[in-house]
This record gives structure tokens, sequence and C-alpha cells, in this order.
């Protein structure tokens, strides 16, 4: 998966020389956290987050800093961040995740050249994930606890389709040490009699409440 | 009042009375000629004034008239006590020569009725019990019998206004304190074909009723009134054909002996108007009529049942089938509840009604793939037979049956035994088992037909009720609740607590998820923190319970694992705040519950308690 399909593109940009006012009011407005700085040619300069916005108003109430005359409103340009970490839209989604958790940064702009052409933030990989892993698509998951062997794969896929249940996802993972756990989401309302024959066909289902306690 | 008859308003609470004073009772009556064995005569009956209608007989044995006496009355009342409380003084009328009448199978009462010296009237009853027909495909228990009151005939020379009434109300009350199950009667003098009928007596023969419902259409028809095929199929109380379309007035012709007739003809010639559902009346064919009186209850609750909800039929080894019905009202009749519920018959509604929750185009997609044949529409979940169409309108039917009674006070609060179920039934799409949103339907019609503004739907399916909330998301009038299992464990995988309505309706949505393996204690604790709050807050004018029972511990279906003491609590805190804000108005409808013993088990605790009865499990369940 790839950056380009999921970056927003329709971009909340200010100028280097817009005021802190109007960089707040813009954020507020649209309900965002960031905002790419660009200068003519969507030349990306620089980002600027509300929390940028926070500390700076901060400094400027305690007198921590003394950024140009008194008097003069302070500017974007002024306290944006320049060095940043951005993606090209050939960058994929897992590489945006990676530097989002690890950097502890909210939002990459997304970049071809010098000129900005989108944004990904933190809740479009989250956006991503729920229709990835199909969250709110109705049916039930069930979680089945396979051996690692791709026969095993095969087996449980060969056995829900012998049941003529409609399969909506399927996310297999690493379990224990040398195991798989499948979780299936199942379109029917009728889940007990699914788990009960792939029992019957001697796969481990787990109940998904086993995990709460743990 | 005799000193033998003073436990006698209403059989007083006591307990029987000592034989002895019952004996004493009839001795005393003999010695004053007011008692014989006597039963009706049928043949002279019928020419109705020559002759006495009785064929006296000598006087059974002291043992049998005992016999009689514990089983019509259990001994609450002494001989003369019930004579006294059967003669009041209503509107200047006494009744004179009162007289009881031991016949082989029951006990009569006869009576002039008067006015200072002269007979202005007659009056006569019968009391016995009756044996439960033969239901349908069921096999038949043996039971004692109901207590009857039969009303052989009322008859008063000068219509005196009122007066039947206020005596039938009387009656009502003293012969639910002496523990009878119904009155019955033969509606058939000019007055009384419509008069039993307002008073709220109803067919005792479904086929008879059908047929004047028949008959009312074809008046319709024959006149050209601007009047609905679909109003007139609505009608299933005799009461409501009584008051049907007052606005609506209609010629008929009465005879010298006050018999009406819908045509002008040599002998029916003075002609009167009247409104639509009483001019038909009038000139209706006699019919048998019953009213029940609700002993042991304190509430007239409804159940909506009827055998076209087993046409619907899933495969083998489908959890949804109608033994589910079927041992559902088994139940009824063993538990003895037949007596004490009102017998509501669903209706296939207009399909305009349906449109409001369906798009046509699905219900018509529907319709075909039953026609085709199909297995299943839509999903594999929702398998279909050849019945299964007329099946789903015939419960979205049930429950507007269910609202008519309730909204029109023939009961108190009503239990729509219906399937398939609906909650999870979309505008546009059928899963989880269902077709057509039967509570959906209900609500709107509620709203439609009867103008009820604010109306809180409960949906305590273990499953969320998914169907029903999207069709109510933006409306802020209906409150949508639903309590059931965490949608990351439980079908259909929605029902999350940030779901709260969207646009107008934003907050008319409460959704309750609880953990896998919550049992009665979260179960209530949740019920009581959130839900009963948000009744009060809404304060409806109508309650609607989506009641699947399918979050008891012993149903496969999910992972809750509440018992019959969770539904007990919730329908009485439901009945409370019905009672607070509408009337006691609640109208519940059966979704889901696919373990056949737990379904009827939770299912009855529901029903008695919705009849207000007490001693139904519940005092540990307050968490």
């Amino acid at each position: 998966m790839f950056v380009g399909p999921r970056m927003k593109r329709d971009l909340v940009t200010v100028t280097p020389g817009a005021t802190l006012e109007e960089a707040a009011r813009l954020l507020t407005a649209h309900r965002i956290h960031h905002l790419p700085v660009v200068e003519e040619g969507n030349r990306l300069a620089g980002i600027v987050s509300d929390t940028d916005l926070r500390n700076a108003t901060l400094d400027g109430m305690f007198g921590g800093a003394d950024r140009g005359d008194s008097g003069r409103p302070v500017t974007v340009g002024e306290i944006m961040t320049r060095e940043m970490v951005t993606l090209t839209p050939g960058d994929t989604l897992d590489d945006a995740m990676l530097v989002l958790t690890r950097r502890r940064i909210g939002a990459l702009p997304v970049v071809e050249g010098e000129r900005i052409v989108g944004i990904v933030t933190k809740a479009d990989i989250l956006s991503a994930l729920l229709s990835t892993l199909d969250i709110e698509g109705l049916g039930v998951r069930i979680e089945v606890v396979l051996r690692r062997d791709a026969r095993e794969v095969a087996r449980l896929l060969a056995a829900l389709a012998d049941l003529d249940v409609e399969v909506r996802s399927l996310v297999l993972s690493p379990h224990g040490t040398d195991g798989y756990a499948a979780f299936v989401r199942v379109a029917t309302i009728d889940v007990a009699s699914v788990r009960g024959r792939l029992r019957v066909k001697g796969f481990a289902v787990g109940e998904l409440s086993d995990f709460y306690e743990a | 009042m005799a000193e033998d008859g003073t436990r006698t308003e209403a059989g007083g609470g006591g307990g029987p009375l000592p034989e002895r004073d019952i004996l004493e009772g009839f001795d005393r009556l003999i010695a004053a000629d007011r008692l014989f064995g006597a039963d009706l005569d049928s043949s002279n009956l019928k020419k109705s004034g020559k002759g006495t209608p009785f064929l006296v007989r000598r006087h059974p044995s002291h043992h049998r008239m005992l016999a009689h006496w514990r089983e019509l009355f259990a001994n609450r009342v002494t001989p003369q006590g019930l004579l006294d409380a059967l003669a009041p003084e209503v509107l200047g009328l006494v009744h004179g020569d009162g007289l009881l009448l031991f016949g082989k199978e029951r006990v009569l009462y006869d009576c002039q009725i008067v006015r200072g010296q002269e007979a202005v009237g007659h009056l006569t009853l019968s009391f016995y019990r009756e044996r439960e027909p033969v239901f349908r495909f069921l096999p038949f228990p043996r039971r004692p019998g109901r207590r009857i009151v039969y009303i052989e005939g009322i008859s008063l020379s000068s219509q005196s206004t009122g007066y039947a009434s206020s005596l039938f109300r009387h009656y009502e009350r003293l012969f639910h304190g002496l523990g009878f199950h119904r009155f019955r009667l033969k509606a058939s003098l000019s007055v009384g074909k419509y008069y039993w009928a307002k008073e709220g007596f109803d067919c005792e023969d479904r086929v008879q009723f059908r047929e004047m419902r028949e008959k009312l259409l074809a008046l319709v028809r024959n006149l050209g009134l601007p009047v609905e095929e679909q109003e007139v199929r609505r009608l299933n109380h005799a009461s409501m054909v009584a008051t049907f379309r007052r606005d609506l007035q209609v010629p008929v012709y009465r005879n010298e002996d006050g018999y009406y007739a819908t045509a002008r003809d040599a002998r029916h010639s003075e002609e009167f108007r009247f409104p639509l559902g009483k001019a038909f009346l009038l000139c209706a064919d006699p019919w048998d009529g019953y009213k029940v009186i609700y002993t042991d209850t304190p509430r007239r609750t409804g159940l909506v049942w009827s055998e076209g909800y087993l046409d619907h039929e899933s495969r083998p080894g489908h959890p949804e089938s109608p033994k589910r019905l079927e041992a559902l009202e088994n139940a009824i009749r063993e538990e003895g509840m037949r007596e004490s519920l009102i017998f509501l018959e669903p209706y296939i509604p207009a399909m305009e009604s349906l449109h409001a929750v369906h798009d046509p185009a699905y219900l018509e997609a529907f319709r075909q793939a039953v026609a085709r044949g199909d297995r299943h529409f839509a999903v594999r979940d929702c398998a279909i037979s050849e019945g299964s169409y007329e099946a789903a309108l015939l419960a979205a039917g049930g429950v507007m049956a269910g609202i008519d009674a309730v909204l029109s006070d023939r009961a108190d609060n009503a239990f729509c035994a219906v399937r398939p179920p609906g909650h999870h039934a979309g505008r546009s799409s059928a899963m989880g088992f269902c077709f057509v949103n039967n509570v959906a339907a209900g609500a709107l019609y509620a709203r439609s037909a009867y103008g009820v503004e604010r109306i809180y739907i409960l949906d305590w399916d273990v499953h969320h009720g998914n169907g029903t909330q999207a069709l109510f998301d933006e409306d802020p009038l209906t409150f949508f609740c639903s309590l059931h299992e965490h949608p990351s464990f439980c079908y259909p995988g929605t029902g999350r607590r940030l779901e709260k309505g969207r646009g107008a309706g934003l907050g008319a949505t409460l959704n309750v998820p609880l953990s896998p393996h919550a049992g009665d204690r979260e179960l209530l604790e949740a019920f009581e923190r959130e839900v009963v709050p948000s009744i009060e807050a809404f304060r409806p004018g109508l309650i609607l319970l989506s009641a699947g029972f399918d979050a008891h511990r012993d149903d496969p279906i999910a992972g809750l694992e509440c018992t019959e003491a969770a539904y007990v609590h919730m329908t009485r805190r439901i009945l409370e705040l019905a009672d607070r804000h509408c009337e006691g108005r609640v109208v519940s409808v059966l979704e889901g519950g696919y373990r056949t013993e737990s379904l009827v088990s939770s299912a009855i605790a529901h029903i008695k308690t919705l009849q207000g009865r007490e001693g139904s499990p519940c005092s540990s369940a307050r968490g």
C-alpha cells in the first residue's frame, strides 16, 4: 500500500509571513493539528503544529524568548520546524507508520521534489487500518490458533469454504513461537455453529473473550 | 344485608367460606322458594315470551349443589350473598323475583327488572365451566376449564339509557372478584349486535369474525363508500368494527320488531342514518361474543400470535426455526395463561405502511425470491421457504395489531410472539434472520395512525439492533437504546458507545455494549445506570421492546450469561416507567432466542410480568 492513494490532497497551508494568530485560526477552523508552510510555487518551507504554536505563545508570555522587536507580531516563519521528515507518494504506508511511531510525530508532508502534494497524518493511518481489518464490516470475528504451516492455513480456508460462510476478512498473525493466530471475520449471526463445526474438524477455536482476562 | 352475606362484595379477598354456611344458605333459599333445580328449556327459549323458559326439576342433592358451588364460586360467596350482589339498584331499576336454578352443568340466575311496581325487563345469566377447546395442532391437556358467565338474555321493554352498561360494569367487577374468566353471550337482538361489540365483546369464533369483515367490505363496496379495503382488513376486534369510520353516515331501515336491514323492503321501511360501523352491526347476523375478565392479573396483556408465523421455514439445523414459537405457544397453554391473555390476531399491513420502513424495490425483490423458490434471500443466514414473504409481512402486522390494541385501550400492554424477527433488517437489507423490521414498522405505524409523537425503543436482544438503529439514526423523536454483547465479540459488529445518532437525531441513540460473559448483575447495573435515566429524560408516549431472549446463559448463539430474573426485572421497571410517562403503554416484540427451553422460560416470565403477576423471580436481581 502506497502513500499516494491514502494521503490527503486538499491541503490547508500558511505562508512563512503569517502571524501565529492567523495560523491558530486556520487550525481551529479546519479542526486539524498541522499546517505545512509553503512559499511561492507550493515549495515546502517547513511545518507548524498546534504544539509549536502553544509553545511559542507560552514562551512569549513568560518572556523566555526574545524574538523580534517588542510590539511586532511573531510570524510562522520564525517558529516553524524546518528540519522535517517527508515522504513521497511512492513510499509505502509501512514507511509512514514506522516514521510516525519512531519519531513520535503526528503528520508527514508528502513532496514531489520541493513541491508539497499531500500530507499523511496518524488519523489517515488509523482509518487505513480500520478498513484493512474491516472493523466496521458486519459480521463477527472468530480466532483460530494454527500450527505455523501454510498447509494448516489452507485447511482452515477449505473448512470455511465447506461451511458456505461468507469470509469478510482474514488476518494472520504470528502466535507464540511456532503458531499463527488467524482472525477471521465471518458474516453470519450463527457464529456459534461455525465455531462448533470448526472444532469438530480439529481446529483450536478460541473465544475472543479469552483474551480479555489476559 | 343478611347475616350470611357479609363477605360477599366481589369475593372480598378472603378465603373460602365454611361449607356449613353455604349449606345453610341453600336451605334458606329453598324455604323462601328462591332456589330450584332447573335447566334452560331450549325449545321454549326460541319462541321467547310464551311459557317458562325453564324445565323445573327436583332439587339436586346438597352434595351436588355444594360441588357446583365449589367448582363455580370456590365458596367465596354464600347463595344469598350472590343473589344480593347480582341485584344492585342501578339508575332506579332493581331486580325482582331473583332465583337461583341448579341445572345439570350450570347454575342459572333469573330475574325481572323492575321499576317501582312495574316489570320492565328480564335478565337471565348462567354460570358454568368450559373445557378448553382443542387448540389447533397441539395435544389436549387435562385442565380445569374456564369459569364462564353466559348472558343468556337481557331485555328491557322500554329503552333505559345506560342501564345495561352500568349493570355490566358492576358485573365486570363482581365476577373479577369471584374469579371468573370470561363473559360470553350471543349477540342477536337488534341493538345487542352493536351494543356488545361497543362494550368490548369480540367474536369467539375467528371464522365468524372474518365473515363479518367480509360482509362489511361487501357493504362498503355496495354503497360505494370512500373506504380502503386495507382499512377493513386491519380490523381485528368486534369493538373496532363498532367504532369504524364514525365520519361516514349510512342509511339503515328498521322493521316493527326493532330489527334493522341495510336495504329498504316491505317490512324494513323506517329509515335511520348511523355511522358506518354501528349501522353495519345493527344489520349484522347474530354472533357469539366473549369478553375476558382479567382474573388474577392486574394488567390486561394482549398476545399476538398466528399459525401464519410457522409458515416461514428455514433449513434443517437453522437456529431460527418454527419450533421456537410452537414451544412458546405450548407453554402458554400449559402455564394456564390462555384464560388471562387477550388474543390478538395479526394482519397483513398496507404496503404503504411498510414502505415507510423499507425500499419498495427491496420488498419486491424479497417477494420474488420467495416466489422463485430460492432457498435464502440476500445472505445465507436468511433462509426462506414458500411462506416466508407472507409470514414476514404478518410479523410486522402483528406489531401493528399489538399497537392497535394498546393504543385503543383494549389492552394495557402486549407481547407480539412473531417471527421472522426484524431488528437487523435495514431499509434495503436482510440479514441475521431478519427481513422486515417489525418494531420499526410498528413505531412508524403508532406515529401515523395514532399520532404518538415520542417513541422509545429498547432492544435487549443479545445482538445489536443495527437495522432499527439505522432507520431512526436521524430521528430525534424515536429514541433507540440497545443492550447487547460488545461488537468486537458479537454479531453484527455494530453498536459501539460512540454511535449516538446523527444530525437531528444526535443523542437519541444509546448503545450499551456488555463484555462477553456478563450476567444479570452487569446487565442490570447498566440498565439502571443508563437505560432508566434515558427513559426518564426522554418522556416517551409509547415504549416498544425488541425483546430477544438470547442473552440467556443457556443460549448458544452469543456470550452473555443472563437469566430469567434479568428479564423480569427489566420488564417490571419498564412497566413502572411506562406508568409514569405513557399510561403503561408497552408493546413488546419477540426478536431472537434460539435455545427453546430458555426462550420459553424467559418469554413466559416476561409475559407474566407484563400481566403484573407477582412472585416471578426478581428480588435478587437488583445487583
